[in-house]
């Protein structure tokens, strides 16, 4: 168990190395970080809560922008870079398990990403305590009541991020595991995303009485294999809400996040056992 | 004690286009590759000597037959521990160092996290790349990549090293620097099977070859005894019957030659080659 777990981190190491080094992230970091900074000169020009709402909303919106291209296409990049330059004939052909290799290559992606939400979330944070400041001496001089937003909220926002990421990432994993080209991983991973983000409709519909039993098992099953990306999206309530998100909800989307993300890493490594290389 | 290499009426479809047309790249091939050997697998493109490697590593599965490597069924773990491979045009993570390639490839192949360091001096000293091992690989010539990629194959000291076309694009001196490192591991007693064009080189480093064509074995055996021509013999006459000799002398020095030895003359590798391959195709 430990040489297996030894082996992942290994493959996991090498894979964030390479991601790390490549144009298209530090150029994607560099858009996200660009638009949370900017939120700034963006930002309407009366004081109190819509101010820092306008600011976290562009943050966040860079977060789901630029992290979900990432997620996808970095994510299918580093399998491809693997089977095209043929290292993985050289990995395989070791002591190594397919799904070691799989599970090695999600963790250095999901690291990977997990830097880019740091980064973001840093800076976006930095960006709202400078002008969370700012507004705090207008509002004295104006006698009213100060805007806040929460750095905890906001670190358990980008935890979320980081899983909502991931969840992407381990499906475009486990698309990748069949798929035999990269466009091919690329089109489907971004078409699953956008599946991920209307999910809610399914799940909305299945609540209403239907008389079609295989339209009900279609909507079920859609709404069970398919993950509620939206469900991520709580950044407004954790960050600006002035009571926050209940602990055992936000708990909630984080066990959700990590099981669709083991499931899928799961049947990525199956899906990739039967790959000829 | 079980071959190095043992495989059984293997065979290997791969379906091809939209129709899911079968094309046969390996067709009932049977092989057994002895211990402490250096064993060539020859044939032209496309012959299937390349997924006969990849089922062996179990990279490809077979359609059917039964592959074993040192005993154990080919497509195990343990297998591949006991197992070296050199791809053909390797191709490594240009941003690590010859030395944290040869490191992660050790980790990877379950060396003790204890000897690492030790396992990896080894396989580069003997690939010979110690001088150029802290330069990342994407400065690296053909042949550094080579032999970086024979230092990978090799850094857990694996019983049997598969290389295949170890020495293609590689310059001469580059390609005796391989064929140095093949012979010191055939000194160390390890199996290595090499697939490769270059058929000289084939011919002075292997024990035995098996030349394939079109998915099929066409001949194996001792380099020895596939290239003697026993039809025929070229005498250099030192030591016949007394009788005989006087009499090849006699008929000989009338002529004013000197014999000196009999033995069976040798074709080329090459030539046997050509004859086996492209008499097939030509028929």
């Amino acid at each position: 168990m430990q040489a297996s777990f030894q082996r992942v981190s290994w493959i996991a190491r090498v894979t964030f190395l390479e991601a790390v080094r490549q144009r298209f992230f530090a150029f994607l970091l560099i858009l996200g970080a660009a638009m949370a900074l900017s939120s700034v000169s963006f930002r309407v020009l009366d004081f109190g809560h819509g101010e820092l709402k306008f600011i976290a909303d562009f943050g966040f919106g860079g977060m789901f922008l630029f992290g979900s291209v990432l997620a996808v296409v970095m994510t299918a990049q580093l399998f491809f870079s693997e089977m095209d330059n043929k290292t993985a004939l050289t990995l395989l052909a070791k002591p190594l398990g397919r799904g070691e290799f799989l599970l090695g290559k999600f963790a250095g992606a999901w690291a990977v990403l997990g830097v880019f939400v740091a980064v973001l979330s840093g800076l976006l944070g930095i960006v709202l305590w400078a002008r969370e400041q700012e507004l705090l001496l207008l509002a004295e001089q104006a006698g009213k009541v100060p805007p806040t937003f929460s750095a905890s909220g906001l670190a358990q926002f980008a935890l979320l991020q980081w899983l909502r990421l991931g969840v992407v990432a381990s499906i475009v994993l486990a698309i990748s595991a069949v798929a035999r080209t990269f466009l091919y991983a690329v089109v489907v991973g971004a078409l699953a995303v956008v599946a991920g983000q209307l999910q809610w409709i399914a799940q909305d519909a299945i609540l209403k009485p239907s008389e079609s039993p295989a339209y009900e098992a279609v909507l079920w099953l859609t709404s069970r294999l398919l993950p509620n990306l939206q469900q991520f999206n709580i950044g407004d309530a954790l960050v600006l809400g002035a009571t926050g998100v209940p602990a055992d909800a936000v708990g909630a989307v984080a066990l959700a996040g990590a099981a669709y993300m083991a499931g899928y890493v799961f049947l990525g490594a199956l899906l990739f056992k039967r790959r000829e290389i | 004690m079980s071959s190095a290499i043992s495989v059984r009426h293997l065979t290997k479809d791969f379906r091809v286009g939209l129709r899911g047309l079968k094309l046969r790249a390996v067709d009932d091939l049977s092989l057994e590759i002895p211990r402490g050997q250096v064993y060539g697998l020859l044939g032209p493109n496309g012959c299937g000597k390349s997924t006969t490697l990849k089922i062996v590593l179990g990279l490809v599965s077979a359609t059917a037959g039964e592959v074993s490597i040192l005993g154990c069924p080919s497509a195990t773990p343990e297998a591949r521990r006991r197992t070296g491979f050199l791809p053909e045009a390797p191709y490594f993570h240009k941003f690590l160092t010859g030395r944290e390639l040869v490191r992660y490839c050790a980790q990877l192949s379950g060396v003790p996290s204890a000897d690492v360091a030790a396992a990896v001096e080894d396989a580069l000293g003997l690939a010979a790349m110690t001088e150029a091992a802290d330069r990342p690989i994407g400065t690296y010539s053909k042949g550094m990549l080579q032999r970086i990629g024979f230092a990978q194959a090799v850094v857990h000291d694996p019983e049997l090293v598969i290389l295949d076309e170890p020495t293609a694009g590689v310059d001469p001196v580059g390609s005796a620097a391989i064929g140095r490192m093949i012979h010191a591991m055939r000194a160390k007693g390890k199996t290595i099977v090499l697939c490769s064009h270059l058929l000289g080189q084939v011919e002075q480093v292997c024990d035995r070859v098996a030349i394939m064509d079109r998915g099929k074995l066409v001949l194996e055996g001792r380099v020895d005894d596939v290239l003697s021509r026993r039809d025929r013999h070229v005498l250099t006459v030192e030591s016949m019957s007394p009788a005989a000799r006087e009499a090849a002398e006699t008929a000989l020095a009338a002529h004013g030659a000197v014999v000196t030895s009999v033995t069976h003359p040798r074709r080329s590798l090459e030539d046997l080659f050509r004859e086996l391959v492209t008499g097939s195709r030509d028929a």
